[in-house]
């Protein structure tokens, strides 16, 4: 660590009051430090190969400091709470961003935003929806994802399917088919609890619409309304049918995702990083595997999908605000580090310069799928603030394991969810 | 290993009823295979391919040898850079936490003085709580000393940790070399200190390899610190480089089972070396409470 | 010169838990205040905290008997000049040199249900498939960790109880032997007593890995399934990292701290104990 730097930490600790401004001296240092939680074998190379570009083009050096998805969020507090944040870090969207936000961890880009152009270059969907906090512009949106219906295309030709459902109705006549074709029809690896959100999110989303959700998500709304209870309901009803495989709670997405693979259950409800897995298990996508859009379930309610965004961020604390902006704007606005990106991590492009053609065939049709959607809505745990997403999460696992106590499970998460808002 | 069993049944034949060396080793046997199974799925995630492990091929034999993982780690430079880091971390962490062990036993064994039965046991305390807790004031702590991102802080915070543990075995060593050697020394002569170096520490070799030992593998294997005070890949020990194989949306199962096995291979080694010395040291003091 | 690296460096960051305790503080904030005894009293009504703390318990007995007793009986089966006894020992050994990430991840491996070795090796001797999900379900999720973490600390418990084995005196064996006690009454009258010390060195290490007990358990269900087997460690993390209340995970902290305090104060009683029986 050079000398300057290092004394500018020195000086940011002693006065832990976040001293913004007090990057003109780091202006002679093109050094930015980045802490991103892009791991793993995917993720990492990729990124690194846009760093060095990025690198290239404008003559800062990142100072990058991968870190693992789950420990990142225990670094990433610590150094808040150290008064020791890099420049950028990478957060989810939603709820989480607003927490940090809240607690004045964030620096606002509204200026870099509107110098750079972002306006016409980032959707317009995923800018409304993740970028402003407070009323400010904090993030911008790297890359998103979509949660929809992963199959295994032989698995339904087998069973003779010819049709994809689009309504209830057509779902459940599908899942009847494959289970009297002797295939479990959907596989759900909820033993991290996340992956299980996706069906709260979607059966809530389809019978009590967006607004509703919206209502539960910030507290308005309670666990034991008829809506939620609805939902639950109807999501009981498909586990009692025997749709699900068993012991859903002992399996990690991935683990669901290879028994769809391999042909033990048709489909699994997931996010479009299942194509980067599967694709890097040599499946071949739309030869092995296919998607659907959650089918409709009720006239008039509006068509929401969902997902996670991952943004990028500069933190309140920013060494080199100038490199970190450039950083953040090279990022988001050069198609070519967006493409490249994206379709390598499997994941989509909020750029809208990006051409959906780098996509495999699958991603190009998601595209066309978020692109119609009404609304796009973050998934439960970016939803609602963190300590209520972890009343959720641990209800929907104990939904999982007994489905029959519905009713005494959503009342014990209205009475912790509440005195969760409380605090 | 079969054939050495045979001998040893053998005498077992000459009396009337001694099947006892047979039993045992039959029984340590399926034991041992049975301690060997997790070990055994480590490295047989690390010869299967991503798509073995993901098809639930796990357990069964693999048809052909895929060392590709092991290619994989052992050419990575990345690898080369994280075992040095933990052993540059590991190696003076232990030196230094058994050193002041020795000096905080030595005192607290033939030095009593006021109270320092009561700061023993405030020390001893010290090695109950999960580290966890301190995370937050220590990264301010360093953060404030300018040495985060060096390998300083855990070189630091492993010795500080380990002085709990080096002290208490170390004061029941102590306690057992016989006070007269020390009263002898001192007519001759001998301060404190030589008496440490000159008659307490050559009886205490054994001692102190049980704690190189242990502390060598405790600091080898820990990643929370390193993960807390490291920044950069440079500076990363090779625990954390392991973490990292876990992606946010997939695992390098086969990378992972490799470089774990790579891994702890240099506490192994520390383990057979000082194997000997370890009995032996057990034998002499630390046991003996 | 110990003791002072040691407060700089331990104690003094303890002190800054405690007093974070007596705040809301939520960890990212520059801006929190004192809420005097409200996180303990919250603590009090904690049904989470709770079963963590039963759970803690469970696993701490748990790791005064399972890697202890097993550990015993492998010393002294080694001990009785075995052929191969170095090999053994260094297999009872190995565990301890795996990291605890890769060792938590092959015991899922193990419990997994369809093609795990766990319900694999049942299904065959039962003849029929056996697919119970060890680590999904509330009631055996929190043991098969147990299980999985015992496996870890039992060569250690070995090696010591092997030092306190050859210390000692064989003469005393070879008169049991003489006298033709059976090998359960050497063990229970002469062995046993003469390996107390060790007991308390090998139950101290047991109890302290226990509270630490955290990685294996993160790898394998994070204290899941819903929170059933959280312990405190785990709950505090969830409290502090998850849910962002740090002043309420300190508090959590200072509670475990005082337990951890009065284990040690027990574990010294023993010790005195102990010394009283060799003067």
């Amino acid at each position: 660590m050079n000398v300057a730097l290092r004394k500018l930490l020195v000086s940011s600790c002693i006065a832990p009051a976040i001293a913004v401004g007090a990057s003109a001296a780091a202006g002679a240092d093109n050094e930015v430090t980045i802490s991103h939680y892009f791991t793993g074998e995917l993720g990492l190379k990729i990124l690194q190969e846009n760093v060095a570009k990025f690198e290239a083009d404008t003559g800062y050096t990142l100072k990058d400091s991968p870190i693992g998805h789950e420990d990142f969020k225990t670094d990433i507090l610590v150094r808040a709470a150290g008064g020791g944040l890099p420049d950028v870090f990478s957060y989810w969207a939603g709820a989480r961003t607003q927490f940090v936000a809240d607690s004045g961890g964030l620096s606002p880009i509204g200026d870099m935003w509107a110098r750079e152009g972002l306006d016409d270059v980032v959707a317009k969907a995923v800018a409304d929806s993740a970028t402003m906090y407070n009323g400010e512009r904090y993030l911008v949106p790297f890359n998103y994802h979509y949660a929809g219906m992963f199959y295994n295309k032989q698995v339904l030709a087998d069973a003779g399917v010819m049709e994809l459902p689009t309504d209830w109705d057509g779902f459940l006549a599908l899942c009847e088919t494959l289970k009297s074709n002797g295939v479990a029809p959907i596989a759900l690896g909820s033993k991290f609890r996340w992956p299980a959100q996706f069906w709260f999110d979607y059966l809530l989303l389809r019978t009590a619409g967006p607004e509703y959700r919206a209502a539960l998500m910030d507290g308005s709304a309670a666990y034991d309304d008829a809506e939620v209870k609805e939902a639950m309901e109807i999501w009981r009803g498909l586990v009692e049918n025997g749709y699900f495989l068993p012991n859903s709670n002992a399996d990690t997405w991935t683990d669901a995702s290879d028994k769809v693979a391999r042909g033990d259950a048709a489909m699994t409800l997931m996010g479009t990083w299942i194509t980067g897995y599967w694709n890097g298990l040599g499946l071949e996508p739309g030869v092995d595997y296919d998607y659907f859009p959650f089918p409709t379930m009720r006239e008039g309610v509006a068509n929401s999908v969902v997902g996670p965004i991952d943004g990028l961020v500069i933190s309140s604390n920013v060494q080199n605000r100038e490199g970190a902006e450039a950083f953040l704007a090279y990022m988001m606005s050069n198609a070519d580090v967006q493409s490249h990106w994206t379709s390598n991590y499997g994941a989509l492009s909020a750029n809208v310069n990006v051409d959906s053609s780098v996509y495999n065939d699958v991603m190009q049709r998601v595209v066309g799928t978020v692109a119609e959607a009404d609304t796009f809505a973050f998934n439960y745990d970016l939803a609602t603030p963190p300590p209520v997403a972890e009343v959720g999460l641990s209800m929907f696992q104990r939904f999982m394991d007994s489905p029959a106590d519905a009713d005494a499970i959503l009342g014990d998460a209205q009475v912790a969810a509440a005195e969760a808002f409380a605090n | 290993m079969k054939s050495i069993a045979e001998p040893a049944e053998a005498p077992g034949s000459e009396r009337p009823f001694n099947p006892w060396p047979a039993v045992v080793f039959v029984c340590l046997t399926v034991l041992a295979a049975l301690f060997l199974a997790p070990t055994f799925g480590v490295l047989m995630s690390s010869i299967k391919s991503k798509r073995e492990i993901a098809f639930g091929q796990l357990w069964t034999m693999p048809t052909d040898l895929f060392l590709g993982n092991y290619a994989d780690v052992l050419s990575n430079p990345a690898v080369h850079k994280y075992l040095l880091n933990t052993f540059l971390v590991t190696a003076p962490a232990t030196a230094a936490s058994i050193s002041l062990g020795v000096l905080g036993g030595y005192v607290f064994a033939k030095l009593p003085f006021r109270g320092s039965n009561l700061l023993f046991l405030a020390l001893v305390s010290g090695m109950f709580f999960p580290p966890q807790v301190i995370l937050i004031p220590l990264y301010r702590l360093f953060n404030s000393m300018g040495l985060i991102d060096t390998l300083w802080p855990m070189i630091i915070v492993h010795t500080a940790m380990g002085i709990p543990i080096c002290t208490l075995l170390m004061r029941n060593f102590f306690a057992t070399v016989p006070n007269p050697l020390r009263e002898c020394a001192i007519i001759e002569g001998a301060n404190e200190w030589q008496i440490l170096v000159l008659v307490a520490l050559p009886l205490s070799l054994p001692a102190l390899a049980v704690l190189a030992t242990l502390q060598f593998t405790w600091i080898w294997n820990d990643f929370l610190w390193p993960l807390i005070f490291t920044q950069s890949d440079d500076k990363r020990t090779i625990m954390l480089g392991l973490v990292f194989m876990r992606g946010q949306y997939s695992v390098a199962w086969g990378i992972q089972g490799a470089m774990s096995l790579v891994a702890s291979l240099p506490t192994l080694i520390v383990f057979l070396f000082f194997q000997r010395y370890f009995i032996k040291g057990m034998t002499m003091g630390a046991v003996k409470g | 010169m110990p003791v002072a690296i040691f407060s700089v460096f331990v104690v003094w960051p303890l002190i800054s838990s405690f007093y974070y305790s007596f705040t809301d503080w939520n960890g990212f904030d520059p801006n929190y205040e004192f809420v005097g005894f409200e996180n303990f009293s919250k603590i009090y009504k904690d049904r989470l905290f709770a079963s963590a703390a039963i759970n803690t318990v469970v696993w701490m007995a748990a790791a005064i008997v399972l890697p202890t007793g097993l550990g015993l009986f492998l010393a002294l089966l080694i001990d009785s000049r075995v052929p191969g006894g170095a090999v053994f020992k260094s297999v009872f050994y190995l565990p301890i040199c795996l990291s605890a990430v890769v060792v938590g991840q092959v015991w899922v491996w193990i419990y997994q249900p369809d093609w795990g070795l766990l319900n694999t090796t049942l299904s065959y001797f039962l003849s029929e498939k056996f697919n119970y999900a060890w680590l999904a379900k509330p009631e055996s999720a929190l043991f098969s960790v147990i299980a999985a973490w015992s496996w870890q600390q039992t060569g250690l418990s070995m090696v010591i109880y092997l030092a306190g084995l050859t210390a000692i005196p064989s003469d005393l064996t070879e008169v049991c032997e003489l006298e033709g006690s059976s090998w359960w009454q050497k063990v229970r009258l002469v062995l046993l007593p003469l390996l107390a010390p060790a007991t308390v060195v090998v139950i101290a290490l047991s109890v302290i890995n226990s509270l630490k007990g955290f990685d294996i358990l993160f790898i394998m269900t994070e204290g899941g399934p819903f929170n059933s087997s959280d312990t405190l460690a785990m709950h505090m993390y969830n409290e502090s990292f998850r849910k962002y209340y740090m002043g309420y995970g300190s508090a959590i902290a200072v509670v475990l701290f005082l337990v951890a305090l009065t284990i040690v104060w027990l574990y010294f009683r023993q010790l005195k104990k102990v010394d009283e029986i060799y003067s």
